[in-house]
Formats: C-alpha cells, structure tokens, sequence
C-alpha cells in the first residue's frame, strides 16, 4: 500500500486499502457500454515462446468488458502468424491480430511510403501506432489501453485499473499512465531511476522551472510503457518510433492536453519483465540507445519549448547531471538497505557514468540536427493525405483473420 | 499394284499439300505471336518506368482507386496492375492477330467477334473509372453540406448517394458490355424505382403535418393580407 501523496501537476491514483477486482471489473463492464475500451497489445513471435505471454492470454481470457483486443504481431512468418492466432484462440471476444509482415499489411506500409509518409523503423511505437489507426478504422471503442507482452508477473487487475480512470464517464480523463516498483531481489528500471529524474531535476536547476519539465517530473513511471488513452487522442498524437516512445509521447499529451486531464495509476506492487543489458561500449545497443533516444527527445521537445541550447549549456548539464545521479544512487543505497534489497553501488555508479557519456552524444547528435528526432505523423494527417487509407488497413486486418 | 500405291500414297500427297499451303500461316502467325510477345514486355518496361516517373500509384492512393482495389481483397500496386492489364490485353491481342493470319474460318470469326466487342469493354472500363471517381467525389460533396447543416445523418446519407450511384455505374457497364441487358436493365429500374417509390412513401408520410401547417399558414397570410391592406 502507498501514501496518498499527490505529485505534481497531475493526479496519482494510489493504490489504497484492497480494492476489490469484482467491483472494479463490475463498474468498467457498466461503462464499457458508453466508452467501450480496447486493448491493443504489442508483440514480437519471440514473446509467444516465453513465459509471460500464456498466463496473460489465461488473465485475458476471463475480461469480460473488453470490446475488442489488437494484437501487433512482429517478427513473424505466415507459419508462425497462423499459430499466434491458435493461441490467442481462448480469449472470447474480437480478437484481432495484425501480421506486421504480412503481404497485406506491408502494401499498407508501402502506401504511407509512396505517399510521403514516414511511419519509422519497425519497433513498438510503428506498431502501436498502427493498431490505433485499426481501433480508429473500426470506430467501435471510445479508450484505448496499451501494455507490453513480456509481463511475467502479469494480473487482470492491472488491466482494469489502468483502464478504469479514462473509462469512466464521471473522471473526465483522458490519459493515464500506469506506475509500479520494479523490485525482485533488487531494484530495476536503472533508465528511470537514474537517468531521467536526474536529468529533468538537472535541466530545472539549470534552466529554472519549466512547465514541460514539471509535468514530466510528475510522473512516477515516465517510462511505463503501460497507459490508456482516449481514441480522440489517438488522432490526434504523434508517436515517436524509436526508444524516445514514452518521453515523446508524454510531450504530445502535454502538447495537445491539459494536465488536469492526465493521471496516473498504481497497476501493481511489483512489475517484472525482461532487462535490457547496458551495452556501456556500443551506443546503438541496449540501454545506450534507449538513452540517447531518450535524451534527444526530451532535448527536442524543450526547443521547441523555447529553449534554447548551446555547447555551454550542454557542459553544464553534463556535470549537473552527475552530481545530482550521484546523489540518487546514495538514496537508492538508504531505501535499498532498509528493504533488504541488493544493492551494487559500483554497478550503479558505473550505469551513471555511462549515462552521462549518453547526455553527451545525444547533446552532440541534436546540435547538429535539432530536426533529426523521428515522430510518426498523427492520424488525422494520415487520412488527409491519403482519403481511403482507414478503410484500406481495416481490410487487410480483416483479410488477414479470414 | 500401281493403283494400290496411289491409292495409298494420294492422302499423304494431300496432307503434305495442304501443309505447303498452311505452312507460311503457321510461320506468319509464330512470327506474329513472338513479335507481338516481345512488343508486350517492351511496352510493359515502358509503362512501369513511366507510371513510376509519375507517382501513378500515389495519385490512385488519393483518387481512391487503390481502395476500390483493397477492398476487392487485391493487393499489387495500383501501377503493377495497371502495367499486369495493358501486358495482357497486348497478349491476348497478339494472339488474336496470330490466329487470324492461320486463315481458319471458325478461328476468324471468332477473332472478328472479340474485336467487335473490344470497344464495349473499352466504354465499360471508362464508365466504372469516371462514375467511381464522380461517385467519390458526389458523395464527399453530400457530406460536407449534410455536414456544414448540421444533418445528424450526413455520413450514412453520403453513403447512400455513393452506394446508389455505384449501382446505377454497374449498371451502366453491365449494360455495355451486354451481360444479360434485359434482365441488368429490369432490376436496376425495379431497385432504384422501388428506392424512389420508398423514399417518396416515407417523405410523403411523414411530412403529412408539416404541409398541413405549411398550407393553413398561407392560408391565414392570405386571408389577413385581404382585411389589412388595400392596394389600389
């Protein structure tokens, strides 16, 4: 059980004595009437043969309030694509799998290409973002809700409370992220901890208060890669494809909507799901890229806040940013020793440092191309550039899970 | 015995004659045939690049012809197909001109029955092209001014003014291409008679009270015009 503090500038719903799952399963069904929610979930094959996605699919299987499930499936053949709808198969309900290498699906591709629109590499932001346009093709839910599909410890409950506070008519909100501890033996989320708070924490003493800055560090879990979302903001939200995806994605929310329509949820005590390696040496691997991605896009979206940057400005960060990661990482050393937590000092300090060479590259990489940061058109542009692209996409889905 | 051998001999004599006699035809129609074959894949080289050069299948995303395509669950690009038709048709075509150089009296009337028909499939490819595109752009029309008016229907009727005249082009290109013309012709006018027929009921019907009003309020400005004003 948490506290019942409220951070920043939007709402944090806690987690608070022992919600009940029926009752809260019971209200969504209620609403799913006038705001029928859809789940749209991300998938590589390789997911399927792990160990997290059967108890998600046996979770799923007994959700009654949901109006339909897009599944992105990634990484497949046709072989591999039939089984993925075998097993999908005991989830009642509209299930839909999009074969991202499908020959329908990749002449849809090739359509945005032939018409100017760049849709990015692929990855978990091409993918999400395409199913958005098939929830939006399809027209029948009025929320969308996004997790992963490497969630081992995976519970319906957090479904229905990441679902619940857009759902519900009475809330009036819009967006909602879902927070948790990453905790086994031993604290995760190093990118979280480590480098994004210090980061934003360093830019306000360095550049003073910002409200862009404040909304991000408002955010328990800015990373959480588990949010729902209302479909009009599907629209209307630019999506970056590359690992920038979270950040970038929050700066469209705050572009587009007002924090007081943003909140986010406790969805779980614990959240465990696969660890990507640091990759310390290669800046195009691992939890290297993942930064400098993340680092570019905060970089960017600030500019186009007004601020304006310079090699100084950059030095500064850098030796701010530092000292303030030092810092956390003796906090997390106190909260780690209290819970009985393992906890590497070295590795964490280790983990800065390669951060802070991160900082670097990402400042060096958007001086020299400040445009240079990928965002995936939104779909109201898609449409008016090409008229019948919804209806297409709609098809070759449908074909597809003929 | 001589008899005999002539006897036996004269069929082959025979056959070996007429085949002098089909012989060049045969040749003039392989040679026909390979030329034509070639001529095909030039113009096929040609009309890809050309198509390419001028972003055809980008225009046909726009236009809306690649929906159409999509939604008949075809999935080459607009130009592939296009290109795929044209090498056909100068295939088909080739063969066409072949087998009327062999001189065969069935095979030449066939051939003059399928360039007979070639400008009615012509006309009918031209009429579902212009009519989808014209039907596209009507119903865009409908909506926007349903829209603009703050109609609650306006989508499903845009709808409905592109299905009808989806219907009536079919019908059009059905008829031209003289697919059963009696019976296209029998049901088009049953299904847009009967539309007419249910949409005049229902106006009819339903608007029973707002004429009535409509004519007892002229009624009344005439009577009041009369005891109010005096024109001289």
């Amino acid at each position: 059980m948490s506290d019942f503090y409220q951070t920043g500038v939007i709402t944090t719903l806690h987690r608070l004595g022992k919600p009940s799952l029926e009752r809260i399963e019971g209200e969504l069904l209620h609403f799913s009437r006038t705001r029928p929610v859809a789940l749209v979930l991300p998938a590589l094959y390789s997911e399927f043969e792990g160990p997290a996605m059967p108890k998600i699919v046996e979770e799923l299987s007994k959700v009654k309030y949901l109006c339909e499930i897009v599944l992105v499936l990634d990484k497949a053949s046709d072989k591999e694509f039939q089984k993925v709808r075998e097993f999908m198969a005991p989830i009642p309900g509209d299930v839909k799998i999009i074969h991202n290498d499908g020959r329908r699906v990749m002449e849809i591709y090739d359509t945005f290409k032939r018409n100017g629109l760049s849709v990015g590499e692929r990855g978990k932001g091409r993918s999400a973002w395409l199913a958005y346009g098939y929830v939006i093709a399809n027209g029948k839910c009025d929320v969308i809700a996004l997790h992963d599909c490497d969630i081992v410890n995976y519970s319906r409950e957090m479904l229905a409370r990441l679902c619940y506070p857009v759902a519900n008519p009475n809330l009036d909100y819009v967006f909602c992220k879902g927070f948790y501890s990453r905790v086994t033996n031993k604290m995760h989320g190093r990118v979280t901890r480590l480098l994004v708070t210090p980061l934003i924490r360093s830019l306000q003493s360095l550049g003073g208060e910002h409200r862009f800055l404040k909304f991000i560090d408002s955010f328990r879990y800015p990373l959480a890669g588990e949010f729902a979302m209302s479909t009009d903001m599907a629209r209307v939200n630019r999506i970056p494809w590359d690992w920038g995806l979270e950040v970038g994605s929050l700066a469209e929310v705050y572009r587009n909507y007002s924090p007081r329509r943003i909140c986010q949820v406790d969805i779980a005590d614990t959240y465990e799901h696969k660890h990507q390696v640091l990759s310390s040496e290669d800046p195009e691997k691992g939890l290297m890229k993942m930064t400098i991605d993340i680092c570019k896009s905060i970089f960017r979206t600030l500019a186009s806040e007004g601020i304006v940057f310079s090699d100084g400005f950059f030095k500064s960060l850098s030796v701010a940013y530092l000292r303030l990661a030092e810092d956390t990482i003796m906090k997390y050393e106190a909260d780690a020793a209290i819970n009985g937590l393992e906890f590497d000092r070295h590795e964490e300090a280790k983990a800065v440092e390669s951060f802070a060479r991160a900082i670097a590259m990402a400042a060096e990489t958007f001086m020299k191309n400040p445009m240079g940061t990928p965002l995936i058109p939104n779909w109201n542009r898609v449409t008016s550039a090409i008229p019948g692209i919804l209806d297409m996409l709609k098809k070759a889905v449908d074909e597809d899970n003929r | 015995m001589q008899d005999f051998l002539t006897l036996v001999l004269e069929p082959f004599r025979e056959v070996f004659a007429g085949f002098k006699r089909f012989a060049p035809n045969m040749l003039a129609m392989l040679t026909i045939l390979i030329g034509g074959l070639v001529f095909a894949r030039i113009v096929r080289a040609l009309l890809r690049k050309a198509l390419t050069a001028l972003s055809f299948d980008a225009w046909s995303d726009r236009m809306g012809f690649t929906v159409m395509m999509r939604k008949g669950d075809l999935w080459t690009k607009p130009a592939e197909a296009v290109v795929r038709v044209v090498f056909w048709f100068l295939v088909i075509f080739t063969i066409m001109i072949g087998l009327s150089a062999l001189k065969v009296h069935a095979v030449n009337t066939l051939v003059a029955q399928f360039f007979l028909y070639l400008p009615r499939v012509l006309s009918a490819v031209l009429i579902l092209v212009i009519g989808y595109v014209a039907a596209g752009f009507l119903s865009r029309t409908v909506l926007i001014a349903l829209v603009n008016n703050g109609y609650h229907y306006a989508k499903v009727l845009a709808e409905a003014v592109r299905l009808l005249l989806i219907v009536l082009i079919l019908a059009m290109a059905l008829e031209q291409l003289q697919v059963a013309p009696n019976i296209v012709v029998a049901a088009f006018s049953i299904i847009f008679g009967g539309i007419v027929i249910a949409l005049a009921i229902a106006f009819g019907a339903g608007g029973i009270e707002a004429a009535r009003r409509i004519i007892e309020k002229g009624a009344a400005e005439k009577s009041e015009g009369k005891d109010d004003i005096q024109h001289l």
